[in-house]
C-alpha cells in the first residue's frame, strides 16, 4: 500500500478546461501525473452518474472542470452544471462519502497555471484521504 | 414412527447449536421491525413470533449468486462445498413452497445444480402458525397453518415451550442424534395445548373459498378486458415477486471489472413485472404494458405452473397482499377471474385457444 | 357529483382495502360507486402514479379527478410545472390530511409516519373542490431529523446508509410508488450501456438510491410514499429531505408550490453560490 498513488479522473470541458490542460502541457508546467482526462463537450454534459460510476469503478477522486461563469461556449451549460454539482456534492457528503473525493473547478483556456494548481490540490486532498473504499464495487473478489 | 419432544423456550439454543454444528442455519431475524431470513448462529437472534417478510427461498436460491468467476481464459465455478442448509422457523406455507420450487429446480429434465446441492440434504424445521394473519390464505391453496408438508420437523408454540415433532425420517434422525440423552417428552397437557393452538388457528382463517375454477376460467380470459381493470390497481413493482416464496425467475449477468478481464457471472432474481424482463435485443417488447405483465404473473402461477407441475405456484402466504405498497389483493383477482370466466362461458363459447406460453 | 355533472370522467381515490387498517387506490367511473370512496389516515399510497396511468390510458380530453391530500396535491402541481400534463386535465379534490399511518407500524389512529410528522403542507396548494376542513400546518423545524443526522461523523453516516441500503431487494416499489419517478425508462432499466449493476448487493443498491435521490432533488415533495412502499422498511426519505433543504437554501425553491416556477435544477441564476468551486 505504501506505493499507492491516487487515481483521479478529470472531466474537462472541451472549450475551456481541456484547453487549459493543454496550455499547461505546452507551457511545460509540472503537475502530478495522477489524473486521467476525459474530454466532454461542456461541464453541463457531466451527468452526476459519471461521477458515481467513476467512484464505483475504483477512481480515488473525481474532478469536474468547466468554463468560468459567463464564459460557457453554450451560454449556460456551466450554470446548470453548478446547480447539479452543488446537489451532488451535498448528497455524497451526506451519505458519508469523504469531502474532497469529488471536486469541481472553473479553469479557462488561458489558465494553464491554474489547471496545474487545481490538479495538485485535488491530488493532495485525495492522497490524504487514502484509497477510496466507499461506493467502490469490487468484482471477482467474492461476496 | 414420528417422535415428539418438548423444548422449553430457554433451551432452544441447544437445538440451534445442534443445527449450526451440522448445517448452515437460516432463520427469521428482526431487522428494524422487518422480519427477514438471515443466517443465524444462536437462538437469541431468532424472531420466531413474527411473520417472515422475506421468504425462505433465499436460503436455497439467494437473490444474488455468483455462478462462476473468470479472469481472461480461466473460468471456474465457486469452489468449496458449504455445509448443508437448514432452515428454522419456516411457516407451513414457506415449507411447502420449497417443494414447489424443487419441482422447478430439483427434478425433471432440467435441474439446477446449485439448488440441488443446497436442497437435497437440507433440513427444514417448520413452525406451526398459531396466529394466522388477515392476509393468510394457505387454507385456500390446499394446505393449512399446521400442514407438515415440506417440513422435516414441526414446532408448535405452546407458550413456554415448543412441541417438536418429526415429520420425515430425516427429521426423526436429526432429533435422535441431537437429543441423545436428555429428551423431555411432552406431557398430555402439552399435547392438548398444541392441539388447541391448531384448532384455534384453523378457525381463525377465512372459510375456504373455492379456487378450483381458476384454471378453466383463465384459459378463456387471455383477451379479457378484466386485465386492464386489474392492472389499474398495480404499481408494476417487483415487491410481490421478490417476497413470494414460489416466484423463481432470474436473470444472468456478466460483470467485468473495467479495464480487466476479471469478472463474474451472477444470477439475480428477476420479475415479470419489470418491463425489462421480456425486452428483446431489437427493442421489441412482447409484454409492453402493465396489463400484459400482471396477466403473466397470474397466468404463470395459476395456469402454466399447473400445466407443468400439476399444482398452482401459490401457497397462500399472503405476503404479496400484506407487503404490497397499494394493497393489491390476489384473492380478489382470483374471485374476479372466476366470475368473469363464468360470464365469458355464457357469452362466447370457444374463445380462441391461447397459444402463447409461459416465460 | 363531479361525475354526474360531467366535470370529470373518472375519479381516482381510495377504498377500504384488505383490512380495516388499509386503503387501496380505486378508479371510480360511475356515480353509484362514489360511496366506495374513503379518506382517513390509512390512505397512505400516493395517487399520483395512478392519475398518470389513467391520463395515459384514456383519450385526450379525459378529465381525471384525483383525491389530493397535501403532498399528492403538491406532486400534481410539480408535474404540471414539469409539463407532464395540463392543469385542466385533472380535477383536484382537495382534502386536509392529518397524517397517515402505516398498517405495519401500528393500527389506524396510532402513529403517524415520519414524513407526516414533519409535514408543513397538509392541504393541497391548488384544488378545484375541497372536501372537509383544511388542516392546520405543523410547526417547528421540518429539517430537525436531517440536522440531527448531520451531527454524526462521516463514517457513521456511511455506516447508517450501508445498513439501510443493505436491506434493499431492488423491487423498485419505492420508485414505482413515487409520484415524481415517472421516467419512461429508468436508468436502472437501461442496458446499453448497463449503468448500474442489477444485484441486491452494495454498492449496486447504494448507487440506485443515490441516483434516485439526485433525480428527485428539488422535485421531491416528501410525501413518504417511498418509505411506506418499501416492503423491508428502508428509510429512504432522509437523503431526499437533505437535498430538499439544500435546494431551498441554495436556490430558493420548494417543489410543488407553483405551477409556473421553473424547477430548480432545470434553471440557474448567475448569482448562485459557488463556494465549493476551486
Amino acid at each position: 500500500m505504501s506505493d499507492w498513488e491516487p487515481k483521479i479522473v478529470a472531466f474537462l470541458c472541451n472549450w475551456c478546461s481541456y484547453a487549459g490542460a493543454d496550455l499547461a502541457g505546452v507551457s511545460r508546467i509540472q503537475y502530478p501525473p495522477n489524473v486521467r482526462v476525459v474530454r466532454v463537450p461542456c461541464s453541463g454534459r457531466v451527468n452526476p452518474l459519471f461521477v458515481l460510476k467513476s467512484l464505483e469503478n475504483g477512481f480515488d477522486g473525481v474532478l469536474v472542470s468547466g468554463c468560468h461563469p459567463g464564459d460557457c461556449h453554450y451560454i449556460s451549460g456551466n450554470y446548470i452544471a453548478r446547480r447539479k454539482f452543488a446537489t451532488l456534492k451535498t448528497a455524497l457528503e451526506f451519505i458519508g462519502v469523504e469531502p474532497g473525493r469529488v471536486q469541481f473547478s472553473w479553469v479557462s483556456a488561458g489558465e494553464g497555471e491554474k489547471f496545474a494548481q487545481v490538479v495538485a490540490r485535488v491530488t493532495e486532498d485525495v492522497r490524504k484521504l487514502g484509497p477510496a473504499k466507499r461506493l467502490v464495487k469490487t468484482i471477482g473478489g467474492g461476496q | 414412527m414420528s417422535s415428539s419432544l418438548r423444548i422449553a423456550k430457554p433451551d432452544l439454543d441447544q437445538l440451534v447449536s445442534a443445527l449450526t454444528s451440522r448445517y448452515r442455519l437460516f432463520g427469521p431475524v428482526d431487522v428494524d421491525g422487518s422480519t427477514v431470513l438471515r443466517e443465524v448462529k444462536s437462538a437469541d437472534e431468532l424472531a420466531l413470533g413474527a411473520a417472515l417478510d422475506g421468504s425462505v427461498k433465499a436460503a436455497f436460491f439467494p437473490q444474488t449468486e455468483t455462478l462462476l468467476t473468470y479472469d481472461g481464459t480461466v473460468s471456474e465455478a465457486p469452489s468449496g462445498r458449504d455445509k448443508p442448509t437448514a432452515v428454522i422457523g419456516a411457516r407451513p406455507c414457506d415449507a411447502r413452497s420449497l417443494l414447489l420450487l424443487d419441482k422447478v429446480f430439483g427434478t425433471g429434465k432440467y435441474w439446477d445444480p446449485l439448488w440441488q446441492r443446497r436442497h437435497d440434504d437440507s433440513l427444514v424445521i417448520g413452525l406451526g402458525c398459531s396466529a394466522p394473519l388477515e392476509t393468510c390464505f394457505c387454507n385456500l391453496m390446499g394446505s393449512g397453518p399446521f400442514d407438515a408438508e415440506g417440513s422435516d420437523i414441526m414446532l408448535t408454540d405452546i407458550g413456554d415451550a415448543f412441541v417438536a415433532e418429526s415429520c420425515t425420517d430425516k427429521g426423526e434422525r436429526f432429533l435422535k442424534t441431537a437429543y441423545k440423552s436428555q429428551v423431555q417428552r411432552p406431557s398430555q397437557a402439552d399435547l392438548d395445548k398444541a392441539g388447541e393452538a391448531r384448532s384455534k388457528a384453523l378457525a381463525s382463517l377465512a372459510p375456504a373459498a373455492n379456487y378450483s375454477g381458476v384454471k378453466t376460467a383463465l384459459a378463456k380470459l387471455w383477451d379479457s378486458a378484466l386485465w386492464d381493470e386489474i392492472a389499474l390497481g398495480c404499481l408494476s413493482c417487483g415487491a410481490c415477486a421478490y417476497l413470494c416464496p414460489t416466484c423463481h425467475c432470474f436473470d444472468v449477468q456478466d460483470e467485468t471489472a473495467p479495464g480487466t478481464q476479471q469478472g463474474r457471472r451472477v444470477r439475480i432474481w428477476d420479475t415479470c413485472q419489470s418491463a425489462l424482463f421480456t425486452k428483446e435485443a431489437s427493442g421489441h417488447n412482447p409484454r409492453p404494458s402493465a396489463k400484459d405483465r400482471i396477466r403473466q404473473r397470474v397466468m404463470h402461477k395459476f395456469s402454466y405452473f399447473v400445466d407443468n407441475y400439476g399444482e398452482a405456484a401459490c401457497v397462500g402466504c399472503g405476503r404479496c397482499i400484506r407487503l404490497c405498497p397499494v394493497d393489491f389483493d390476489v384473492r380478489v383477482v382470483l374471485e374476479r377471474v372466476i366470475a368473469e370466466g363464468r360470464r365469458t362461458k355464457d357469452k362466447e363459447r370457444g374463445t380462441k385457444k391461447d397459444v402463447r406460453h409461459a416465460g | 357529483m363531479l361525475l354526474k355533472d360531467k366535470k370529470a370522467d373518472l375519479v381516482i381515490g381510495y377504498e377500504r382495502g384488505s383490512s380495516k387498517r388499509r386503503a387501496r387506490p380505486v378508479v371510480i367511473r360511475a356515480d353509484k360507486d362514489v360511496d366506495r370512496l374513503i379518506f382517513d389516515d390509512t390512505c397512505g399510497p400516493s395517487l399520483v402514479p395512478f392519475a398518470r396511468k389513467a391520463l395515459r390510458a384514456t383519450p385526450l380530453g379525459t378529465r381525471v379527478a384525483v383525491v389530493a391530500k397535501g403532498c399528492d396535491g403538491r406532486a400534481l402541481v410539480q408535474q404540471i410545472a414539469e409539463g407532464q400534463f395540463k392543469r385542466d386535465q385533472v380535477v383536484m379534490i382537495g382534502v386536509g390530511c392529518n397524517g397517515v399511518t402505516d398498517h405495519r407500524r401500528g393500527a389506524s389512529g396510532e402513529k403517524r409516519e415520519a414524513s407526516c410528522e414533519r409535514c408543513r403542507y397538509p392541504n393541497p396548494p391548488v384544488y378545484d373542490v375541497f372536501v372537509g376542513e383544511p388542516v392546520a400546518a405543523g410547526t417547528g423545524d421540518e429539517f430537525a431529523g436531517v440536522a440531527e443526522f448531520e451531527k454524526l461523523a462521516s463514517a457513521d453516516r456511511w455506516a447508517w446508509f450501508e445498513h439501510e441500503l443493505g436491506k434493499c431487494i431492488r423491487c423498485y416499489a419505492c420508485r414505482n410508488a413515487c409520484p415524481m419517478c415517472y421516467c419512461e425508462e429508468c436508468v436502472v432499466d437501461q442496458t446499453n450501456p448497463l449503468w448500474l449493476g442489477k444485484s441486491a448487493e452494495r454498492p449496486d443498491t447504494t448507487l440506485f438510491h443515490l441516483v434516485r435521490a439526485l433525480h428527485t432533488a428539488g422535485r421531491c415533495v416528501d410525501c413518504g410514499a417511498c418509505e411506506r412502499a418499501c416492503p423491508l422498511g428502508v428509510r429512504l426519505a432522509l437523503l431526499n429531505k437533505r437535498l430538499e433543504r439544500e435546494v431551498r437554501e441554495r436556490f430558493g425553491y420548494t417543489a410543488g408550490l407553483s405551477m409556473e416556477a421553473t424547477p430548480a435544477l432545470a434553471t440557474y441564476s448567475e448569482e448562485d453560490k459557488q463556494e465549493f468551486m476551486l
